[in-house]
């Protein structure tokens, strides 16, 4: 009997004495300690392409009369109501806690294997996210930003010092271009079918950061009207930016489930689709012009188009399934694409910067090339452009004073950015074209309509250095 | 069964019995319990050797020598009684339930029998009886309203829903809160698994669940680290002991239990509708409004209406939606269990079964329980001993949550919508409703289910030996197994997955402990009379593993084909395993001195796998002090009979979940219940991988929280110790709890793990039981409990106010920990109000001025609970009743919000067309305000009230209840002569049969969330139900 409790007492002494490797067992089995670039690549494209695609996409939309809200949010939305409240997944998982910090891990984890490529796309991609923070809420952490336990409140940097640089702040500008200094460097490991934009096209990557300097130019064109001046005339000597609708910088999703992009789910799937549908002003604007992406660009479930106005308060249409709604052009069957940058954009970017700015180039030649290249992205044949040309010669020249010119360059740019409601919405804040009315029953702040996102609360609970800025605050950018 | 054991002493006795001779007194022995008359009871002469015991009947016949003769009545578990013999020849005793007796032994840490008396710290015991056949399957359930000290919750009356129990408040800020439960030595997972996002998805039980009530024997809940320290880091919220019936008492006998019971449950429904108003808004008809602010039924021109299909419908009311929806559950449970054998050798085997149908249809909750169990003294003085257990459970219930459930729609139906009588689905099964893409709650109940099969083994496996008869070595083995396979239906056409959504969920847990034992006693320590010690060495070697392994197939194709090939995307599947170790060494040292001074001294040292490891040992103490200054200054009386004081200070360490040092990568996926991608992106034909950081940072500096505790009470004994009263009060401190502090997340992080805060629990609670009444055949037990427990969290980390518990939650509406708040406020948007609190209203709209977002809205933790049971017996019956109330604490409900501002309440129809003025004032702007005097429509008004991210959603939860009401009538002796039967009892009980809540339109016992630390929330789920039925149990 003795022994066999002696046998006990061993085994547990034994168990006791070998703990060290016994309790070394803390290694997770359900997340990696670390991963490679082409895993962090298209998580980090599809976090940018859900900022640009979901909330702020709706917002944006609604806010420039693209769209009019039915419920819930773009409802609020629709008579210019935003708070802190707002835009929160946007602000944490997909900007910030999303692409940012993997476009941030994938630097590093590139340059550790000498992969220039991957670190030129980051940076090229970290640079875009940037801007459509910094366009939205104007001041953001940058300098300071994702540096995790190393800084767990981040102080903002100026609006002005992001786009600009200064006090040991690179611009925006200065990283597209360190981005495209590695694109031009030898590369260890090159991204392929991980790349979601350009499929591995190295080329096609440095006509987008060229573009994405000329949008940022564009931007900033009327608070630094000379930075921006220098920044294009560069661009357009070096000739390489996206001048055709192939080397469009678009994100695709799929078709499946759980690979939909975010306004394909929201329009088609989701619970709350019909939060939501295309505006009678919207409507009107292109019908007054003829315009023949209307049927492309919107739909008419029952062959007529159902819609309301913005604000609208009153009995909705039944039943929603008539409404008019976003169109295959801008869910496609799910792929999207989400349009970051495209031909069209370029065009207009040139034509309002020869115009305004006295860069090289005759802006009705632009104005008239980003006509044709959003016709033609919607899928009308050059003979249907023309004949629209021919048979609307007032809509596509430049006939009339700077300023109508200008609007008349800003209005066919919103139509083209038609689904990027990020860009209609920057546009009509810097210039205020095209001309909208205010929308019915607007409450907001002070009944105006938003010109910066709110600091989402979490931001204000938990970093100091964020104050409540009210979104009747204009950002730097936004003189006027 | 009593019975059967005192026929047994009785043949024993009567073999001793001593022939004297002078003359013969007889009579019967009776208590108010055994009328018919107490077999076995002793009677002996006082000051001699001479006695006898009473016969089957309670009769005795004995001689005594002379008149001045004093006879001694006795029996286990009643009050002895002398009476002088005199002159009499007939002695009839009515003998007195010995209160005293019942409470003295109760069952602490590792499962040591102790007395009472000589605890330092508080142990409540409860027996088995009031836990069997209450109507009730769960059985924490059954312990609501008994315990002092203790806060126990139900979910929902939905079949198999969980239980939430606290002791003693909550200690931890993320970690469980929950007690540890040990079923007959063995560490037992009362886990409720929430592999779903609980918001949305459907509710799990707790594995408490998987035990039969019928099975136990008693539970002893060991209250504040003091009690617990023994179980080490896992019992910090402290410990609730599971003590199954065993063969070990039943003399040599064998007994054959048999029991049944049927009940039916009610659910308990939703205030009063309005009546008069139909489907619409601002007086309109809208085919697809959830709400009822149509036009007046009967107004001109809405006779009919076309509904969202296009057909025309009539427009009235139909005025029973709820009765429609909700059904009667139905409850049956059966059980026999064998037992057998003596203290050193016996056996039991038992087999249980609980079929329950549920108040929502197609719900549903089955349990089969088999345990083996015996133990044995072999002939070379090995005790081994050893119980299996096998439990087979099927929950099924179904989706529960805001929007797109069935319980989420079942509010908002509106008054003039043909909830009966409209087609809901079309002959392909997909769904037909006025509000597409939600869907009927018919459709729901049917078409999204979700069932969780439970197999699950647990027991243990005893070897012991005394060496000396002041030593005993004990080696225990215990293994706790079970998966549970889910599956998640989500057919084409639900709400929350249009395309339809199948989810194989498989659960497995398993945990092993081997547990050494060595304990030594001494009496007469160091040559000191009546100073006696003994002492407990043990190691404990434990093992946790769990593993969860889910296929989610997405994109259905065959309606009603319920298999994951079926389905054409498999992103969402996932697989999360951990295990965790920890070697714990402990030592509890007990001193006794002349039995009215005791001390008892704990140390446990834990090893943790889950800690960095250079920081993963830590030790904790405790102090346990019990005097009884009555003993000692010999101070009883007839009315003091005993004071009790007692004191304890403890400490206990608490280790971490695994994997939380490290910072580590994730699969990608981005979005909500809006939009959703998940990978590996499926593009053009291809799979895309991504990862990607995770939102938390991990610490390679993590360490131990801690509880420290404070106990001191009294239990004062009264009038020969039929009153009791224990009062206490105890004070912990809860420090540098291991939490995901929410950080910046420009940060590039949204938290990190890190050892911050300080939380403190005050209490104070008390038990009173007293003998209320014994005369003849009647007795009146009663026992009241209080508690008042001030929770507040102190701190959290440097310059943070508040933070999210984990789990899930809305934006805007965030279950929190704020500092100078007790724990698990509701943080959401409340409405401004001015300085001497008066609501300002917006003087452009008459509604109220855009609300504040990041307040405290709500506090789910009450004032105080408080429990009264009553046990009248009278002959051979038995009455108890319990009452219970918890006062304070609030509720925030979606239901009750979509009921008010959809104007479907009752009150929403009163004077519909008068306008409202809502109370609050109007800023002057000059610091000066006036009263409101803005008139609003009643829609306009109700919503103002509050919609669901507000303040307005919060009620008061306060109720008071009958918690339980059972008759219990046992069959005379004399019925069950000629039958088989050694004892057969029939009764009938109720619980929940009547409740008042003064704040609240419906049973506010209800939290969607389940168990957890998330609490007084409810999100549309199931209600509470009303449960009653009849029982039968009878031994052979």
């Amino acid at each position: 009997m003795k022994k066999i409790i002696n046998y006990i007492l061993t085994g547990v002494l034994l168990a006791a004495t070998s703990c060290s490797d016994f309790l070394d067992i803390n290694d997770s089995p359900n997340a990696p300690a670390s991963v490679t670039p082409n895993v962090l690549l298209p998580a980090a494209l599809a976090g940018t392409a859900f900022a640009n695609n979901n909330e702020l996409n709706r917002f944006g939309s609604t806010i420039t009369s693209v769209t009019a809200g039915a419920a819930n949010s773009p409802a609020a939305y629709d008579i210019y109501n935003l708070d802190g409240a707002n835009f929160n997944n946007q602000w944490r998982f997909e900007i910030y806690n999303g692409s940012l910090i993997t476009y941030k891990t994938l630097m590093g984890v590139s340059e550790e294997i000498g992969s220039r490529s991957y670190q030129g796309i980051a940076k090229i991609m970290s640079a875009y996210t940037f801007s459509i923070a910094t366009d939205y809420w104007g001041d953001i952490p940058y300098s300071q930003a994702l540096q995790g336990e190393e800084n767990t409140a981040p102080e903002l940097d100026t609006q002005e010092q992001i786009y600009l640089g200064g006090d040991g702040v690179q611009s925006l500008f200065d990283l597209v271009k360190e981005g495209l200094a590695d694109l031009e460097s030898a590369s260890t490991i090159n991204p392929g079918s991980d790349d979601l934009i350009y499929g591995g096209d190295l080329d096609n990557w440095k006509k987008a950061g060229n573009s994405l300097l000329l949008k940022f130019a564009n931007t900033i064109s009327r608070v630094a009207p000379e930075r921006a001046t220098q920044e294009i005339q560069a661009v357009i000597s070096g000739n390489n930016f996206i001048a055709n609708n192939s080397e469009n910088m678009n994100f695709t999703f799929g078709s499946a489930v759980g690979s939909r992009a975010p306004v394909y789910e929201y329009t088609n799937v989701t619970a709350f689709r019909n939060d939501m549908m295309i505006s009678t002003r919207f409507l009107n604007l292109l019908q007054g012009k003829n315009d023949p992406r209307l049927p492309i660009f919107v739909t008419a479930p029952t062959g007529s188009y159902v819609t309301i106005d913005n604000g609208f308060r009153g009995a909705l249409p039944t039943p929603n399934t008539s409404w008019s709604r976003f169109s295959e052009y801008v869910t496609g069957d799910g792929e999207g694409p989400v349009r970051f940058m495209t031909n069209a954009q370029t065009q207009f970017i040139l034509a309002e910067s020869a115009l305004m700015l006295g860069t090289p180039g005759d802006p009705e030649e632009y104005f008239q090339a980003g006509i044709r290249a959003s016709m033609a992205l919607a899928g009308l044949s050059s003979t249907e452009i023309d004949a629209y040309f021919a048979a609307n010669p007032d809509e596509v020249t430049l006939n009339g004073s700077e300023d109508e010119n200008h609007e008349k360059i800003m209005t066919q740019k919103y139509i083209s950015l038609y689904g990027n409601g990020v860009e209609q919405w920057n546009d009509y804040r810097r210039t205020g074209y095209p001309v909208l009315a205010d929308h019915q029953n607007a409450v907001g702040v002070d009944g105006t309509r938003p010109v910066r996102a709110q600091y989402v609360n979490e931001e204000i609970a938990r970093n100091t250095n964020f104050e409540v800025i009210l979104p009747n605050v204009r950002v730097w950018w936004d003189i006027d | 069964m009593k019975k059967v054991l005192l026929c047994l002493v009785l043949t024993i006795m009567t073999a001793y019995t001593v022939m004297a001779q002078s003359r013969t007194i007889t009579g019967q022995v009776t208590s108010s319990d055994e009328p018919e008359g107490i077999p076995g009871a002793s009677i002996s002469i006082k000051g001699t050797t001479t006695g006898t015991v009473t016969d089957i009947d309670g009769r005795y016949s004995i001689n005594v020598p002379g008149e001045s003769g004093v006879l001694v009545f006795s029996f286990v578990g009643f009050e002895t009684e002398e009476i002088t013999v005199g002159n009499r020849t007939t002695i009839d005793v009515v003998l007195r339930q010995d209160v005293r007796v019942l409470s003295e032994v109760v069952v602490t840490a590792q499962n040591i029998e102790r007395n009472e008396k000589s605890l330092g710290y508080t142990v409540q015991s409860v027996k088995g009886d009031v836990i069997s056949q209450r109507s009730e399957p769960n059985v924490l359930n059954t312990l609501q309203g008994r315990v002092a000290g203790v806060n126990i919750g139900s979910a929902s009356g939905s079949p198999g829903a969980s239980t939430n129990i606290n002791i003693r408040g909550i200690t931890s800020f993320t970690g469980s809160n929950q007690p540890l439960i040990v079923v007959d030595g063995i560490i037992f997972s009362n886990n409720t698994d929430n592999t779903q996002n609980t918001l949305f998805g459907s509710q799990p039980g707790n594995r408490l669940n998987d035990i039969a009530p019928e099975t136990i024997e008693s539970i002893n809940i060991l209250k504040g680290p003091a009690a617990s320290v023994l179980y080490g880091s896992r019992a910090s919220a402290g410990a609730i002991i599971i003590t199954t019936k065993s063969g070990s008492g039943m003399e040599g006998k064998t007994e054959v239990t048999i029991t049944s019971s049927f009940n039916m449950q009610d659910p308990i429904n939703y205030a009063p509708l309005q009546n008069n108003y139909g489907q619409g808004t601002t007086n309109n008809f809208v085919p697809t409004a959830t709400t009822s602010w149509g036009p007046r039924f009967g107004t001109p021109g809405f006779n009919t209406v076309t509904n969202t299909q296009g057909e025309t419908v009539p427009y009235q009311l139909y005025p029973n939606h709820f009765d429609l929806f909700f059904q009667q559950g139905t409850l049956l449970q059966n059980g026999v269990s064998i037992a057998s054998g003596t203290a050193d050798d016996n056996f039991i085997l038992s087999i249980n079964s609980t079929n329950q149908e549920g108040i929502i249809p197609e719900t549903g909750f089955d349990r089969y329980n088999v345990q083996i169990g015996g133990n044995k003294k072999l002939q070379n003085g090995i005790d081994v001993g050893g119980s299996m257990t096998y439990v087979k459970s099927k929950q099924r219930s179904g989706t529960a949550g805001n929007g797109g459930s069935a319980m989420g729609q079942i509010t908002r139906i509106p008054r003039s919508y043909d909830f009966g009588g409209t087609p809901f689905r079309n002959e392909l099964g997909a769904p037909i409703y006025y509000n597409p893409p939600n869907t009927h709650p018919l459709w729901s109940t049917q078409n999204e289910t979700f069932d969780s099969n439970i197999d699950r083994m647990f027991g243990n496996l005893t070897i012991g030996y005394d060496f000396a008869d002041w030593l005993n070595v004990t080696y225990r083995v215990t293994a706790d197994t079970y998966t549970d396979r889910r599956k998640q239906i989500l057919r084409i056409g639900a709400s929350r997955s249009p395309q339809g959504s199948l989810g194989d969920d498989m659960v497995f847990r398993s945990e092993l402990n081997g547990d050494l034992l060595i304990s030594m006693n001494k009496n007469d320590l160091f040559f000191v009379e009546g100073f006696n010690a003994n002492m407990l060495l043990g190691q404990n070697i434990n093992q946790r593993d769990f593993q969860n392994t889910r296929v989610v197939g997405d994109g259905l194709n065959i309606f009603g084909f319920d298999n994951v090939s079926n389905a054409d995307v498999f992103t969402n599947s996932l697989e999360t395993s951990s295990r965790r170790r920890l070697i714990g060494h402990y030592a509890q040292l007990n001193l006794d001195y002349k039995d009215y001074l005791f001390l008892e001294l704990s140390g446990r040292v834990d090893q943790s796998s889950t800690l960095p490891a250079n920081n993963n040992t830590y030790f904790y103490p405790s102090v346990a002090l019990s005097f009884v200054p009555t003993d000692l200054f010999d101070l009883q009386s007839d009315i003091l009979s005993q004071i009790k004081i007692k004191a304890n200070a403890a400490r206990v360490g608490r280790d971490a979940d695994p994997y939380l040092l490290t910072s580590l990568f994730s699969q990608a996926s981005y979005g909500n219940n809006l939009a959703q991608i998940n990978f590996p992106l499926s593009v053009g034909g291809a799979s895309v991988p991504g990862f990607f950081p995770q939102n938390r940072i991990g610490s390679m500096d993590l360490a131990p929280e801690f509880v420290t505790n404070y106990e001191v009470g009294a239990v004062f004994s009264l009038f020969d110790y039929r009153v009791e009263l224990d009062v206490l009060y105890f004070n912990t401190l809860s420090t540098n709890q291991i939490f995901d502090v929410a950080i910046s997340p420009s940060s590039g992080f949204d938290n990190r793990t890190t050892n911050i805060g300080e939380m403190v629990n005050q209490g104070i609670e008390a038990t009173l039981r007293a003998l209320v009444v014994e005369s003849g055949q009647f007795t009146w037990e009663s026992e009241l409990n209080f508690t008042r427990i001030r929770n507040e969290v102190k701190s959290i980390a440097e310059g943070v106010e508040n933070s999210t518990i984990p789990g899930n939650s809305f934006l805007g509406i965030a279950p929190s920990i704020a500092v100078g708040y007790p724990y698990g406020v509701i943080i959401s948007t409340k409405n401004p109000r001015n300085d001497a609190g008066e609501l300002l209203i917006n003087p452009a709209t008459g509604g109220f001025a855009p609300g504040v977002p990041g307040q405290v809205i709500a506090n789910q933790q009450p004032d105080w609970i408080a429990g009264l049971s009553n046990t009248f017996r009278y002959r051979n019956f038995t009455l108890s009743t319990l009452f219970d109330a918890r006062v304070g604490g609030e509720l925030y409900s979606f239901g009750q919000v979509d009921l008010r501002s959809g104007g479907h309440i009752d009150y929403t129809g009163v004077d519909r067309h008068m306008p409202r003025i809502l109370p609050g004032v109007i800023d002057n702007g000059d610091g000066t305000y006036r009263p409101n005097n803005i008139q609003i429509p009643a829609q306009t008004y109700f919503g103002s009230l509050g919609g669901l991210a507000s303040e307005g959603a919060v009620f008061d939860a306060t109720v008071y209840r009958l918690r339980e009401l059972a008759l219990n009538y046992n069959l005379p002796a004399s019925l069950l002569n000629n039958t088989p039967f050694g004892q057969a009892s029939i009764g009938v009980s109720a619980r929940n049969l009547l409740f008042f809540a003064p704040g609240f339109p419906a049973d506010p016992e209800v939290n969607t969330q389940g168990a957890g630390n998330i609490q007084g929330m409810d999100l549309s789920g199931p209600p509470q139900v009303r449960n009653y039925g009849v029982n039968l149990r009878f031994t052979l």
